[in-house]
């Protein structure tokens, strides 16, 4: 206890001459700090604001959820609910084209200009929770509902669009649109749409209309593409859990999901979610990474404060308080550096919405929270613990005898000549036998996998951050290691600037690894992010091929066909087109056994049974599909014989081979597609082999010619068409055939490219920090050999060395620490960007050239400025002041 | 020739100004050996600091050998130095992580001399000390190092030698042989020397000795042998 006390005293008293010293410690901790809080206060903003309301959300308390129109009997289940004080509403979601044509009263009117618009059609009652906020603000009934006095010359409806809406169409409010049959006045622009959160990726801006509007659109015909979404609110007292199980029992014919707002996991919360897990685990590489400059401050402040120790021990001071002292004090500067890093991560707070502008779905407006900030000072206070445990452990080796015998820092290479294994072989013999040394490492990797799993909130995603983080930092100091042996090897260099460099590199006190290794880290992670984001960039183009069609069109009727070939061959050159005849249905059944969604529900291969399987009926095998297993109908034994025997065979279907791999299915299985209510058998006469990267459709279950006669099917087409014919086709296409809704694939892919850049933009934003942090610790590690770098300059300068020199010397030296860091950082960047692609997304690595080359060069730049903004000073110092002190 | 007028050194010591030279004046002419004494404190290393051009006075000018290196700039003066002056110091001031070779070619690596390492060679020798030649200063005694302090001053065969207290760090004994072979080289050089010294003994063999005190000349003047 006394101990303590006599600790606190002498702590506070060596702070007070020394403070200064400290600086960069602080900043160290700071941006760390600074790192972790801004993100874990952006996670805490989002869960706030956009995932708070759980129920906004889906948009009730239960949502029943399916993809096609619902029948009768569908309709009288729901009837009943009202009896039972639920509230219900009906929501439906597609995607159609909007256009300007035929519109007079247009503020700058583009003929038949148009777009593609994700159309949500509300009924009355929308929405059960959350609000609708529209411009002019008034409620959305009424600005979907137009006084029938205006219902004369001008439409009979109005439509509520998001901005971008009018920007693409250069329309207003009060412009005339037109969406299939029907005309509609722009009234109002919507704000926030509670339910809606998925902005990050959308076919085209939100338009709301209203449910009588989307019958005057005639859009909806059969088989074409629509959610159907029935809302519910339910009196406090129902429960949940039993209702819903009512409700699948019930409907259980109509293809539906119910889902309630406690298991609904929205795709986005878990992007978010884990898009703050990965910023948290950058933000804490940047912690640790000065965490490195902490043990860098120190290591170099006990190293002048040998002889202090010393006396001190000859005072009778036990190494346990000096130890004790120095840990307070570090304690002490990390808690300040952590409260500097919490406010710099508030400050954060105005940055990363910016950065992530588009990804969010609503506009945040930054609130404090209390948790991350101290969550964040925790881990600062933490980090610099478990990191200035091991520079202190020298403490208990200092000898008393220090206060009379000089050691001698500059002990050039102490090692006696030596071959690298024995040495590193000595090294670690000399490490395992100190069993104090082994406690403290285990306790430090210990305690900083413990930071790491507290801050991933995973107990496998902290120790792989962990044992990724040790990784690099084993391999960066290996090779820095390596680097520094190889130095001594070569014979000196006749160079004095060469030398020196070199010299000073090797140099013991100057914490070459630590700069590299600091620097390294930090070039890894952002090296990484661009080679990761370039790959999947290039994926995305490469993929597409040079015959890729311009146009998918989509929800073309049977009827339809003949006017679709004809506009496309009035209106195109030389038309390349295909029409395939699809039908969407999902597995009932498989060999006989029903599916039950729930069974699969969250499964690895869930996915198989629950999803909706697009249908087609072909008589050939389509380009880029191979026969893995069995025959294609016009092949095998009976050479398309089986076709011509119609009725008394049964529906054949070719099945992807992964998909058939993960349901089970080998050639003579048989399963049951339910189309619209509709059972549909077939049995599997081969697996395929599909190229999904080329762009041509393609389908995982293929039916054989015929099947589906009598089923309500579309068409879907593809076209190529040259760049100028674009536009005009699609004008002439929404004219004649309103209702058919055409996809860009241009538009498409520039959609997910965008999404991507401004990802790593943000991930980078963060990943800037570790850099950041990385060229602290330069600093710091260069701060503790100020007063030698001074010294041998005073010197060569009384012997008649130029200011140049020295500014090559240092040059040179700071390049070799960049060029150690860049190597090594993009070397590790490579690796780990490969793992993740190769693991995580399923990609080849591609040889990025420029990435790399980029990535060293800015390294050394970065070493070098940072070297000399940390070193200018002493360059101007006259030398005799230092050199006077006898 | 050395000509030093009116010199003034003041420093800024915490709030308030520190005259640490003040008025000082005298000439040293070609191959003259000058003794600079006085108590500790009185400033004599500022004085040989300032004529080497280590820093700048706050008043005064100083002329070697025409020139007048307190208008030099900071590069004109170190190729000044280098072509000049030898200094040697009280505490050897040896680059710890070169070694007794590499430290004495150090001053002929910087004016781009080719025969660096064989000249050097020869100087260590001079000194006795051609078999320490691949050692680093901390494997060197006291008078070791000085020795190599000694012959790197005189790499350059430079015209002035300045050295301020070249034995304070060492015994009389090892101090003497120091002394001697400073002594024998700038004889063998005919080059000027200033000296800085306590020990009577050596401001004995010089043929001139300054006294100062407070920053003050306060004697000057031939001694007779
Ligand atoms: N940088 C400085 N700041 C303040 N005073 C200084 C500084 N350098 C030297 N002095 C003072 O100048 C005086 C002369 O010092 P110095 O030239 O080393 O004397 P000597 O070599 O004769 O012992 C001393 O009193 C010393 O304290
Ligand atoms: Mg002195």
């Amino acid at each position: 206890m006394k101990n303590v006390a006599v600790a606190i005293k002498l702590a506070w008293r060596e702070t007070r001459g020394s403070w200064r010293q400290f600086l960069f410690f602080f900043v160290c901790i700071a941006i760390g700090v600074g790192a972790v809080v801004g993100v874990g206060l952006f996670a805490a903003n989002v869960e706030q604001v956009i995932l708070g309301d759980a129920r906004g959300l889906l948009g009730g308390d239960l949502e029943i959820r399916l993809s096609r129109l619902l029948s009768e009997s569908g309709h009288s289940v729901l009837k009943s609910l009202r009896n039972r004080n639920i509230a219900l509403t009906h929501v439906s979601e597609l995607v159609a084209m909007a256009s300007t044509e035929g519109n007079s009263e247009a503020k700058n009117p583009q003929p038949g200009s148009t777009q593609l618009v994700e159309l949500k059609v509300v009924g009355e009652g929308y929405p059960l929770y959350g609000r609708v906020e529209v411009q002019p603000p008034k409620a959305l009934s009424s600005h979907l509902t137009l006084p029938q006095s205006r219902c004369e010359r001008s439409p009979c409806f109005g439509a509520v669009v998001q901005k971008s809406f009018l920007i693409s169409l250069d329309v207003d409010l009060g412009s005339h649109i037109k969406i299939g049959q029907a005309r509609f006045v722009i009234t109002g622009v919507l704000l926030k749409e509670p339910d809606r959160v998925a902005s990050a990726f959308s076919l085209g801006p939100r338009v709301i209309i209203s449910r009588q509007a989307l019958v005057a659109t005639e859009l909806v015909k059969p088989g074409s593409r629509i959610r159907e979404r029935y809302l519910l609110r339910v009196p406090a007292s129902m429960s949940l859990g039993p209702l819903k199980g009512e409700l699948r029992g019930r409907l259980a014919k109509e293809g539906v999901r119910v889902s309630s707002y406690r298991d609904a996991q929205p795709r986005i919360r878990r992007f978010l979610d884990q898009l703050s897990t990965y910023l948290g685990l950058i933000g804490l590489t940047a912690l640790f990474v000065g965490g490195i400059g902490v043990a860098c401050t120190v290591q170099g402040f006990i190293k002048q404060k040998l002889t202090t120790i010393a006396i001190l021990k000859t005072l009778g001071a036990g190494a346990g308080l000096i130890v004790g002292m120095y840990l307070l004090q570090s304690l002490l500067m990390g808690a300040i550096g952590s409260l500097v890093g919490a406010g710099l991560g508030v400050s954060l707070q105005i940055v990363l919405p910016v950065l992530l502008q588009g990804l969010l779905p609503l506009p945040l407006t930054p609130q404090l929270f209390l948790h991350p900030l101290l969550k964040g000072v925790a881990l600062g206070i933490g980090t610099t613990a478990l990191f200035t445990l091991w520079p202190l452990l020298t403490i208990r080796t200092i000898p008393p005898a220090l206060v009379f015998r000089r050691d001698v820092e500059q002990a050039p290479l102490g090692h006696p000549p030596m071959s690298l294994f024995r040495r590193l072989k000595t090294d670690l013999s000399r490490l395992l036998r100190d069993s104090r040394r082994v406690g403290t490492g285990l306790v430090m990797g210990g305690g900083l996998a413990g930071l790491a799993m507290w801050q991933a909130r995973s107990i496998t995603l902290g120790l792989l951050f962990m044992a990724a983080f040790l990784t690099a930092l084993i391999l960066l100091w290996v090779a820095a290691m390596l680097l520094l042996h190889f130095l001594t090897k070569v014979s000196r260099p006749r160079s004095f600037v060469v030398r020196q460099a070199i010299g000073n590199v090797q140099h013991p006190g100057n914490f070459t690894a630590g700069m590299a290794v600091s620097i390294g880290v930090g070039v890894m992670v952002i090296v990484a992010i661009a080679l990761i984001k370039t790959s999947l960039l290039l994926a995305i183009g490469e993929r597409i091929p040079e015959d890729a069609p311009a146009f998918f069109f989509i929800d073309i009727q049977p009827d339809q066909k003949v006017d679709f070939e004809r506009v496309v061959q009035e209106e195109t050159r030389s038309p390349t087109y295909t029409l395939t005849p699809v039908i969407r249905s999902r597995l009932a059944s498989l060999n006989g056994q029903p599916i039950d969604p729930e069974e699969h529900k969250g499964k690895r291969n869930g996915w198989y049974f629950t999803r909706e399987y697009v249908l087609t009926a072909l008589p050939d095998l389509p380009k880029d599909n191979t026969i893995v297993k069995g025959h294609w109908w016009t092949e095998g034994p009976k050479g398309g014989q089986a076709l011509q025997e119609e009725a008394s065979t049964p529906i054949l279907v070719s099945v992807e081979v992964e998909a058939a791999r993960n349901l089970g299915l080998d050639i003579g299985s048989t399963l049951e597609f339910d189309i619209q209510g509709a059972t549909l058998a077939a049995k599997v006469e081969s697996t395929r082999q599909v190229d999904w990267s080329s762009f041509s459709t393609n389908f995982f279950m293929i039916l054989s010619p015929g099947s589906f006669q009598g089923a309500p099917f579309t068409y879907i087409a593809t076209a190529n068409v040259d760049p100028e014919e674009e536009v005009p086709l699609q004008r002439a296409l929404v004219k004649v055939l309103p209702n058919v809704t055409a996809i860009k694939v241009g538009d498409i892919l520039e959609n997910v490219a965008r999404l991507l850049r401004q990802l790593s933009w943000a991930i980078q934003g963060i990943a800037l920090l570790c850099i950041a942090g990385g060229a602290v610790v330069m600093t710091t590690a260069l701060s503790t050999t100020r007063y030698r770098r001074l010294y041998e300059a005073s010197i060569l300068k009384a012997l008649g060395g130029t200011r140049r020199i020295i500014v090559k010397a240092f040059a040179l030296e700071f390049a070799m620490v960049g060029t150690l860091a860049g190597v090594i950082g993009v070397g590790l960047a490579s690796a780990l960007s490969w793992a993740i692609l190769y693991f995580f997304l399923d990609l080849p690595w591609a040889f990025q050239p420029g990435v790399l080359g980029w990535g060293l060069v800015l390294t050394v730049l970065l070493a070098i400025t940072v070297g000399f903004l940390s070193t200018f000073r002493i360059l101007g110092e006259p030398p005799l002041a230092v050199l006077r002190q006898e | 020739m050395i000509s030093v007028q009116n010199l003034g050194m003041q420093l800024r010591a915490g709030s308030h100004l520190v005259t640490i030279l003040d008025g000082i004046t005298f000439e040293v002419p070609e191959k003259q050996v000058v003794a600079i004494v006085g108590p500790s404190g009185s400033g004599k290393s500022t004085l040989l600091g300032l004529m080497a051009g280590l820093d700048k006075p706050t008043a005064g000018t100083i002329q070697l050998n025409g020139f007048d290196i307190t208008a030099l700039t900071e590069t004109q003066l170190a190729h000044f130095r280098r072509e000049y002056i030898g200094y040697i110091f009280q505490s050897f001031h040896l680059i710890p992580t070169l070694t007794a070779l590499e430290n004495v070619a150090l001053p002929l690596d910087l004016s781009g001399e080719p025969s660096a390492a064989n000249r050097a060679e020869e100087l260590l020798a001079a000194v006795g000390l051609q078999d320490r030649q691949h050692h680093y200063p901390v494997q060197l005694s006291g008078g070791e190092q000085q020795r190599v302090a000694v012959a790197r001053a005189f790499a350059c065969r430079p015209r002035i030698l300045l050295a301020d207290e070249p034995t304070g760090n060492l015994d009389s004994g090892t101090g003497q042989i120091v002394i001697d072979l400073l002594l024998k080289l700038n004889q063998d050089h005919g080059s000027t020397l200033v000296l800085v010294t306590h020990d009577s003994n050596l401001a004995e063999r010089a043929g001139r000795m300054i006294t100062m005190r407070d920053g003050r000349l306060v004697s000057d003047g031939e001694i007779p042998r």
